[in-house]
């Protein structure tokens, strides 16, 4: 923080900076700020751009939200999946990334591009699979483990199997990021470990975990927000089904506003959804920012 | 001894992890070459019973395939390029250089993340329309083209390259911009590499804006295209996975392409804190 | 290295951006002039009629748009027979994927004349569209004249969409099963009693385990008990045609009856062959209740297997109605194109009603009833067995109105409530009642049950 400053700021300097600071400052006006008053405006209204209905309803959305049983199970699903899909995205990504990081592994590349395929075909092509795959006569999953069991219409193995389609999908993600991580961390701390006569477990416990605590929070933080937003994976597999069930609170979104057409009421849901994300952003920052 | 029990185990886990992701995989591939009838058969079976490139040849028949095929490609490699070059360029400047509202504009920057595309895309889509955007290539470019993602790995790698470079240029004579694309540019292939293959990645997988956006079969894009198999009655399963088993290709060679610098990159851009 | 990809990108991407700027001035059409207004044609239709010998637009070349999300070369077929009697009117076929057509098109529709001209229409998203759509300049009395739906698309006195075809609900049976089980052409039930009968009949158990479904119905739930409860004559909305009433004792047995057949009949299963449709065709399923696209299904999905079909059973002899319908519509006309556009759109919508050969091509394509009264005995619908299982009763089938799939959407949730996750069924269907009553209260819908004919019977 206390480097030298420079006394002068050369003229290309303050160009460039101003380029930069207008550019972006416009930009998020235009993109980001704007929208999002005029969504937000939209959210005191029986809103409807396809038809043109535009009339003020006051709080009428906000309340409606909070008395619709479907809200609440929507966001009591959405906590479940958040939390069970990143504790396995970081369970699963740092143990294979630190096995394939192993000296003992070899063909580290091959394991890594494995690993990775799910991350890039297409979500949409995926759940397809699964759904299939899911099938209690014909799919893959029951035949091969000799079980009878209806995955994708159980109200109890419903999100379960939405949330293992999902972990598949995207642990490879984690994988990469973890395996950068690790290879960041320099030679000598475990060489000094080493010395020290530290095993294995505790080598990792006390020295590759807190050091790599910038990409835990960098997979945390990213993967929360991006499965508070997630919707594809139901809308493909369960339609929110057996029943409410597995809907997720931005699938509630998606329904209302691209299936229903409540575009007021699927505003004020996602602007709850939004100081949801903010929330537990904060809350995982803190969380994981005290461990070290 | 223990080694070598350990060593295998460990081989037996990535392998056994490898095989369950590669499964589903395989077999949507396989299943490309299947009848639709087959697909959901009742006895599956994981090889083909009657191999057909049917599933294949009716995709250009069906729809201009090619074209929206070339259509993704062309977007995608300019929004990739867009993103990485102003990622790269915000990311310098906020890193960088110190002045008043730096971390106010980067804080801002990373809410951005946080806002649900439910919020902003009805409100985005009326703007683009007032504006005459639509069915136009630049409205696929102009939302996208700056990420919060990019410029936050871009600040923390470049926030890492030493001062001392920087001012050892700027001694020789060299303004800014010079600095920007002999030094920095450079010294960030890596994290560069990294959000290229992000980048890529997301836009040739988004579907509902480019959907909203263009009207016309010519400009149309491959995500959007393979919504086209799910009618308003039945999925035609071969089909969409033939599509997407072609459609995963360009993001495997992307990822080939970058992929050793992959790595390096996002442990540059994500490590320091 | 890094330079090299670099360099290859950009130099792709830049060929790629001159080929599409180089095929869209390719693209820029310049329309023929017609100056023959005499094109020695008959006169088409029977009250709605076309007569081809006239310019449209002065012969000046005008162009349309035309969107679809199903069947291109179908329509397509008749936008091309208009222009070829019309060789100044270029009309465009658009076709857009049905998931998220309804948020498309409406926007779109704003633009005026760069939008599209016409539009095919689907009647549970009428009340996104009405503000768009311009009434057809054709005589009210002669579109009720030809058409036997046309009445219930009256609005104010205007005419913006008629139904060329109805689909409605028909049981589906595999031959094969019906042969092997010993049953014939005189065991066709009547009546549910009877159908629970042949159902048992047909269901395979082995160990306790089913093998084959007599009667499945999974995934059909909301349709079949919309069905069995008008036969009871529960209606799905109040008098004044606003407040949904699915609480009624007509829907509670409905449902009832549903979960019979698989609880104390054991002819099915919920968990076995989740999608009927798929059972069918898997030879899983030997008894279906399917509406009429399922004969485009099956003849794409599973040719092999050999089926017959007869119309739904009834609770009694003389029911309230058989079953819902559905119409499928003729395009709308979009009030904001350009006065050209809308002379040569209206032109052709009168074409389109007037031609009774491509209404019947599109029934077949669709297994619909036609609606067009000249094509009522035709023998090769009649040969079509979606078709002509319905053939007999048609006018004691119903049609609730334009209903925002809120009903339909929500009778699914309940059926899933009520089958998957064992929840009661009147506070179910209540639930399902409430959550409809607020989507309905924000839109203009009013259901046309009451124009039934027997609707003065209704409980």
């Amino acid at each position: 923080m206390f480097k030298k400053k420079r006394a002068l700021q050369s003229k290309s300097e303050i160009v460039l900076r101003n380029m930069v600071v207008t550019f972006l400052v416009a930009y998020m006006a235009i993109f980001m700020v704007i929208p999002i008053v005029i969504a937000f405006a939209g959210s005191f209204h029986n809103w409807n751009p396809l038809n043109g209905t535009y009339k003020w309803i006051g709080l009428d959305n906000y309340i409606r939200m909070f008395q619709y049983p479907t809200f609440w199970v929507s966001m009591g699903n959405t906590v479940i999946f958040c939390i069970v899909v990143v504790a396995f995205r970081v369970v699963l990504g740092l143990g294979l990334a630190y096995a394939i990081s192993s000296r003992m592994v070899k063909s580290k590349t091959f394991f890594r591009t494995i690993f990775y395929m799910p991350t890039v075909t297409p979500l949409v092509a995926v759940a397809y699979v699964w759904k299939i795959m899911y099938n209690p006569q014909f799919g893959l999953i029951d035949n091969l483990f000799g079980l009878n069991i209806n995955w994708l219409y159980s109200s109890k193995f419903a999100l379960p199997a939405v949330m293992a389609m999902t972990i598949w999908k995207d642990f490879g993600y984690a994988v990469i990021l973890f395996m950068s991580g690790l290879l960041s961390i320099p030679g000598d701390y475990y060489e000094a470990s080493g010395i020290d006569g530290a095993n294995a477990w505790q080598t990792f416990r006390y020295i590759t975990l807190p050091l790599l605590r910038p990409t835990m929070i960098l997979v945390v933080i990213t993967s929360l927000i991006s499965y508070l937003q997630a919707y594809v994976p139901v809308m493909v597999m369960t339609k929110g089904g057996p029943g409410t069930s597995t809907f997720l609170s931005s699938y509630l979104v998606y329904d209302q506003a691209f299936v229903k057409y409540n575009f007021g009421y699927a505003s004020a849901i996602a602007f709850f959804i939004l100081i949801f994300t903010a929330v537990l952003t904060l809350l995982s920052f803190k969380l994981i920012g005290e461990k070290s | 001894m223990k080694k070598h029990i350990l060593k295998y185990s460990l081989h037996i886990v990535l392998a056994l992890v490898g095989i369950i992701t590669i499964l589903p995989f395989a077999w949507m591939i396989l299943s490309s070459f299947k009848s639709n009838e087959e697909i959901s058969a009742l006895h599956q079976t994981l090889l083909p019973k009657t191999f057909t490139l049917e599933n294949y040849v009716s995709l250009q028949s069906n729809f201009d395939f090619l074209r929206y095929f070339a259509n993704s490609v062309l977007i995608a490699v300019i929004v990739t390029v867009l993103v990485v070059y102003i990622s790269c360029l915000c990311g310098f400047v906020l890193s960088k250089y110190k002045f008043r509202g730096r971390n106010l504009i980067f804080g801002f920057v990373m809410m951005t993340m946080m806002v649900p595309w439910s919020v902003t895309i009805i409100s985005r889509y009326t703007m683009f329309m007032k504006a005459g955007l639509q069915n136009t290539y630049l409205s696929l470019i102009l939302p996208v083209m700056v990420s919060g993602f990019g410029i936050f790995m871009m600040k923390q790698d470049i926030s890492a390259l030493p001062d001392e470079l920087l001012e050892a240029a700027r001694i020789d004579g060299a303004n800014e911009f010079r600095i920007f694309h002999q030094i920095v540019l450079p010294m960030s292939k890596n994290s560069i590499s990294a959000i290229a293959i992000f980048q890529f990645l997301w836009v040739w997988e988004d579907y509902l804006w480019p959907y909203l956006m263009i009207d016309s079969d010519k400009k149309q894009l491959l995500a959007v295209g393979l919504t086209m198999f799910n009618g308003r009655y039945a999925t035609d399963y071969g089909g969409l996975f033939a599509a997407t088993a072609i459609s995963i290709v360009p993001v495997i060679v992307v990822y080939t392409i970058f992929q050793k610098r992959f790595v390096a990159g996002v442990a540059a851009g994500s490590v320091k804190g | 290295m890094w330079r090299k990809v670099l360099g290859i990108c950009l130099a792709m991407s830049m060929m790629l951006l001159l080929s599409a700027c180089g095929s869209e001035e390719t693209a820029t059409y310049k329309g023929e002039i017609d100056t023959n207004p005499d094109k020695g044609l008959e006169v088409m239709g029977e009250h709605v009629t076309y007569d081809p010998n006239h310019l449209v637009n002065d012969g000046k070349p005008v162009e349309l748009e035309w969107w679809l999300w199903d069947a291109p070369d179908l329509f397509g077929s008749i936008a091309e027979e208009y222009e070829k009697i019309h060789p100044n009117v270029t009309i465009h076929i658009v076709n857009n994927p049905w998931d998220g057509f309804w948020t498309k098109l409406p926007l779109a529709l704003q633009k005026g004349k760069k939008g599209p001209t016409l539009f095919n229409v689907h009647n549970s998203y009428q009340h996104l569209l009405l503000t768009y759509m311009a009434p057809y300049d054709i005589d009210v009395k002669d579109l009720e004249q030809d058409f036997f739906t046309a009445k219930s698309h009256e609005i104010d006195g205007k005419i913006y969409y008629i139904d060329f075809g109805i689909m409605t609900g028909a049981i589906y049976y595999n031959k094969d099963m019906w042969a092997a089980a010993g049953l014939t052409e005189e065991d066709i039930p009547k009546t549910w009693e009877d159908f629970r009968e042949v159902a048992k009949k047909l269901t395979i158990q082995e160990n306790g385990k089913l093998i084959q479904a007599g009667f499945n119905y999974n995934g059909e739930f909301e349709n079949l008990m919309q069905s069995i409860s008008y036969q009871y004559g529960s209606t799905l909305f109040d008098e004044s045609g606003t407040k949904p009433t699915i609480t009624q004792e007509g829907q509670i047995k409905a449902v009832q009856m549903m979960l019979d057949f698989y609880d104390k009949d054991q002819v099915g299963d919920k968990d076995f062959g989740t999608d009927s449709a798929q059972s069918f065709g898997q030879g899983q399923s030997a008894m279906v209740y399917k509406w009429g696209h399922f004969y485009g299904y099956m003849n794409t999905n599973y040719p092999s297997i050999p089926y017959g079909t007869f119309e739904v059973p009834v609770v009694d002899e003389d029911p309230f109605a058989y079953d819902r319908y559905n119409g499928e519509s003729t395009p709308g006309i979009n009030k904001n194109a350009s006065p050209e556009q809308l002379e040569a759109a209206q032109d052709f919508i009168r074409f389109y009603l007037a031609n009774a050969e491509k209404q019947k091509s599109l029934c077949m394509n669709y297994s619909l009833f036609p609606a067009n009264n000249a094509l009522r005995e035709d023998e090769d619908l009649l040969k079509n067995p979606a078709i002509q299982a319905v053939s007999e009763h048609i006018s004691d089938y119903i049609w609730p109105g334009p209903m925002p799939a809120t009903l339909g959407d929500n009778l699914k949730i309940a059926g899933q409530d009520i089958m998957y996750n064992g929840k009661s069924i009147e506070k179910t269907l209540k639930t399902a009642e409430d959550i409809i009553k607020v989507d309905l209260s924000n839109m203009d819908f009013v259901s046309s049950e009451s124009l039934y004919h027997k609707y003065s019977q209704h409980k």
